[in-house]
């Protein structure tokens, strides 16, 4: 019976097919009333922009909030955001930001000076382990208050001496400021809500919801079906409603790149996140309109766990990184443009290109590992690399497996792991070796280098160098841009020597777009402000 | 060894130019060997096992060498079924992959034949209350889950491919109880039966030696599905992170991979998937043969 029913529902389709001719797709209808589908990789983790800490959360995150200042969309340097304008005082220590009077939530009400500080002060308290709180440590009496040195939030160089003024004082001069500010972990919540659906301090809260959703940004969350669709809906209390152009925006989990190739191709999406690399090849050839592949400011990496036995040696750990054979990996398997990582910081970053190199020499490799005492791998422990599940992901981790394998005669496991659960490992440190990635979060060395800085929140490995911190912390003070990069080129040189990572390649962003999607320049950084994306059909 | 042995069969008024009798095991094997769908998908399978086992050994390529300047490349004289994009030789991984899908396929069914007929035929034997009893633990079994029962599974003992052969052996049993059990129910109340009981057999005797060689036609036919099912199983669990594990193959695995890259590069979609349909028809053939074969009923032509 069910085998006749699934017949007769086969039929039906073909009748229907055949009857009506092609049936309008997601796109073509996108085009038409000016909705904008779009994958966005492995799910979000969080719709919080204090928690969030992945690329596909910004990506989802940047449509629903604002911050005090926003991005131009071509060149992304600083415009104004929510904060209209705003002076810098002449010793460059304190910012202070004119809110705009129109800046709303989406629940009507008006964005206020309260409404940051109160944002900030959550993101800096202990209880709700901010992973970017460190990104606010350049104002003054952060760090102390973050660590727990200090419980007077007065005492931190926030301040509104009224409702629509902001001021900021730094505990160092910047010249970044501005840029750093356009980071999500600067975006404020509306903490009235959060207070409704439990503790705004502690993690957990359940706020992040369609119904109970309030963000500043020019969308709206309208639904959210967890691993199948987000919708983001043009926000009407928006202050710049009347330049959004873009009705809602889709957004479509699909962490499967083979599954988004195919869904782009059916006419479900008007760009993906990535592409199969299997594909590139064929994109280039036949369908090279399709085809973008962007400059983008990020390491591709594995992170190495050092508090674990064997992978706590640095001979090891550099044995490792020395035995990648990174010109066949990024020429012969990627295919997509990307540069052979040898260090953490990618060339020209802010005027910057590390000179430590952990270049490719297996003989070099082999002896650190007879030196540590496993000759030819003999007596190693099988290491175990923990990826998220991607076909990308596997096929360079199979390279790297074979690589090692022959290399060292180490023995590697890939485990496979759903975005979530990836996440959830790195931070609780289950894991040895980890696929990772680094996106910078403004054009600076000091985006990159102070991930590995030891009170970091994006540093999991669990290495931690004094030496290193102490270079940083001179950085950040040194006004000198000469006198800055020789400190960054020590520390790096200091990182690459204790290698608590495997650097693999500088990224560059493969994706597929339409070309009724307009607006959608080459940045480094991959942002895209969707207030400034609209869609054109041909 | 299922036919009563002599001194057990009536032995008075039998003509005295009776022909000499032959068991049932070599009347089935009589009628499988003239089966020629059936003797050709034994042969395929016979090779196929051969080729797996013993191919890697003589091949000149091994399955995990990868040579990335190669790349993929179509079949020719070097890698005879070509590469894939890490350079690494179709066939030895063909063949290599096969060593672990035949062996899933084959341990996870008779773990799930075992338990599945041993089970079934108690509760389709016994019936009443013990009967409820071991049909609803197999209703509460089927509500779970299957890949978080095997996750479960995974979890508790620890990534190691035997128990994945066996965890799914441990779920595959399910159905084939059923099916056991609802055979033995209806040859339960038939005449040879009683015949059976009443000449004071045991319960074991009679559910291993007339109750079981009596429902061998829809327990074979439906082990001969059961394979492939577990093959397919395989393939999805590893493609979960829960199975098979790079750099090793199973053909599960060579087939998804090869579907994502069929348009730039069919040949590792094709081999793969003839050899997997291949095994898949020669398994039904086999089947159906041996259904035909061992049904007793048909034995007397």
């Amino acid at each position: 019976m069910r085998r006749l029913l699934g017949f007769l529902s086969v039929l039906l389709c073909l009748s229907a097919f055949s009857g009506c001719g092609p049936r309008e797709t997601a796109v073509a209808r996108g085009d038409r009333e000016q909705v904008l589908h779009r994958g966005m990789g492995p799910d979000l983790a969080d719709l919080d922009p204090a928690l969030a800490t992945g690329t596909s959360d910004y990506t989802v995150l940047s449509a629903l909030f604002e911050g005090l200042v926003a991005e131009d969309p071509k060149t992304l340097a600083p415009v104004p955001g929510v904060a209209e304008s705003w002076e810098v005082s002449p010793d460059h220590l304190t910012y202070t930001f004119h809110l705009r009077a129109n800046a709303r939530w989406s629940n009507g009400e008006a964005v206020t000076a309260r409404d940051f500080l109160a944002s900030w002060r959550r993101v800096l308290t202990p209880a709700l382990a901010a992973d970017n709180a460190s990104l606010l440590y350049i104002v003054q009496g952060a760090e102390a208050f973050h660590k727990g040195q200090s419980a007077d939030f007065s005492q931190v160089g926030f301040s509104a001496p009224d409702d629509r003024t902001v001021r900021i004082t730094l505990e160092h001069p910047a010249a970044y400021f501005l840029s750093l500010l356009q980071h999500w972990v600067w975006w404020p919540v509306h903490l009235p809500t959060l207070e409704k659906y439990g503790s705004a301090f502690e993690r957990g809260n359940r706020w992040g919801r369609p119904e109970t959703f309030v963000g500043n940004g020019p969308f709206t969350l309208k639904s959210w079906r967890s691993g199948q669709l987000l919708v983001a809906e043009k926000s009407a209390t928006y202050w710049d409603a009347a330049n959004v152009r873009l009705q809602a925006v889709h957004f479509y989990p699909i962490e499967d790149v083979g599954a988004e190739e195919r869904a782009f191709r059916g006419g479900q999406l008007h760009l993906t996140e990535a592409l199969p690399i299997a594909k590139i090849d064929a994109y280039r050839k036949d369908q090279p309109q399709l085809l973008r592949i962007d400059p983008y400011l990020g390491t591709y990496f594995y992170r190495i766990n050092v508090t674990r036995p064997f992978l706590n040696e640095r001979k090891v750990r550099r044995a490792l990184a020395l035995a990648v054979d990174r010109d066949n990996l990024v020429g012969r398997v990627l295919r997509g443009g990307q540069l052979p990582a040898y260090a953490f910081t990618p060339p020209g970053t802010g005027g910057y290109t590390p000179e430590a190199r952990l270049g490719t020499d297996f003989a070099e490799a082999r002896r650190l590992l007879a030196e540590a005492g496993y000759p030819g791998g003999k007596g190693a422990p099988v290491v175990e690399l923990l990826l998220n599940t991607s076909e990308n992901h596997r096929l360079i981790a199979e390279a790297l497996q074979e690589m090692w394998r022959r290399e060292l005669g180490l023995e590697v496991r890939l485990v496979n792991m759903e975005g979530k659960s990836a996440l959830v490992a790195r931070r609780m440190g289950e894991f040895q070796l980890m696929r990772s990635s680094w996106i910078g979060d403004y054009a600076d060395p000091a985006s990159f280098l102070s991930v590995w800085a030891g009170d970091s929140g994006n540093n999991y490995t669990g290495w931690s160098n004094p030496a290193y911190d102490q270079l940083l912390y001179q950085a950040a003070r040194t006004e000198d841009p000469d006198a800055r990069r020789q400190l960054f080129q020590k520390a790096e040189a200091l990182l690459v020597d204790e290698a608590p990572f495997i650097p693999l390649y500088y990224y560059t962003h493969v994706f597929l777009i339409r070309p009724s999607v307009k607006g959608w320049y080459p940045t480094l950084l991959d942002h895209h402000p969707y207030k400034h994306v609209w869609l054109e059909a041909p | 060894m299922l036919s009563p042995s002599p001194e057990k069969l009536p032995s008075a008024g039998l003509p005295p130019t009776l022909e000499p009798g032959t068991s049932p095991w070599r009347d089935a094997w009589h009628r499988l060997s003239r089966n020629r769908l059936a003797v050709f998908g034994g042969v395929i399978l016979i090779v196929l096992t051969a080729l797996c086992v013993a191919g890697p050994w003589f091949m000149g390529n091994d399955y995990q060498s990868q040579d990335l300047r190669l790349g993929a490349v179509p079949p020719n004289a070097a890698h005879w079924l070509g590469t894939d994009t890490l350079g690494r030789d179709l066939f030895s991984r063909l063949l290599y992959g096969g060593r672990i899908s035949l062996l899933v396929g084959f341990i996870a069914t008779v773990v799930a034949l075992v338990i599945g007929v041993t089970y079934g035929a108690i509760a389709g034997f016994f019936g009443g209350k013990l009967d409820s009893v071991m049909m609803r633990i197999v209703d509460i079994l089927y509500a779970l889950p299957f890949t978080i029962f095997v996750i479960l599974l995974m979890v508790f003992f620890g990534r190691n491919i035997w128990l994945l052969f066996f965890a799914i052996g441990a779920v595959e049993w399910l159905t084939m109880s059923r099916i056991v059990r609802g055979q033995i129910m209806s040859i339960k109340r038939m005449e040879y039966i009683e015949a059976a009981r009443s000449l004071g057999f045991g319960r074991r005797r009679i559910i291993f030696r007339h109750m079981i060689p009596n429902i061998l036609g829809p327990v074979i036919v439906y082990t001969t599905l059961t394979i492939p099912a577990v093959m397919l199983l395989e393939a999805f669990l590893s493609f979960l992170g829960l199975g098979v594990q790079p750099p090793m193959s199973s053909w599960g695995v060579l087939i998804k991979d090869g579907a994502e890259k069929m348009e730039e590069y069919p040949w590792l979609l094709i081999f793969p998937a003839t050899l997997f349909s291949l095994t898949l028809f020669s398994l039904n053939f086999l089947g159906d043969g041996l259904r035909d074969a061992l049904d007793v009923r048909s034995s007397k032509d």
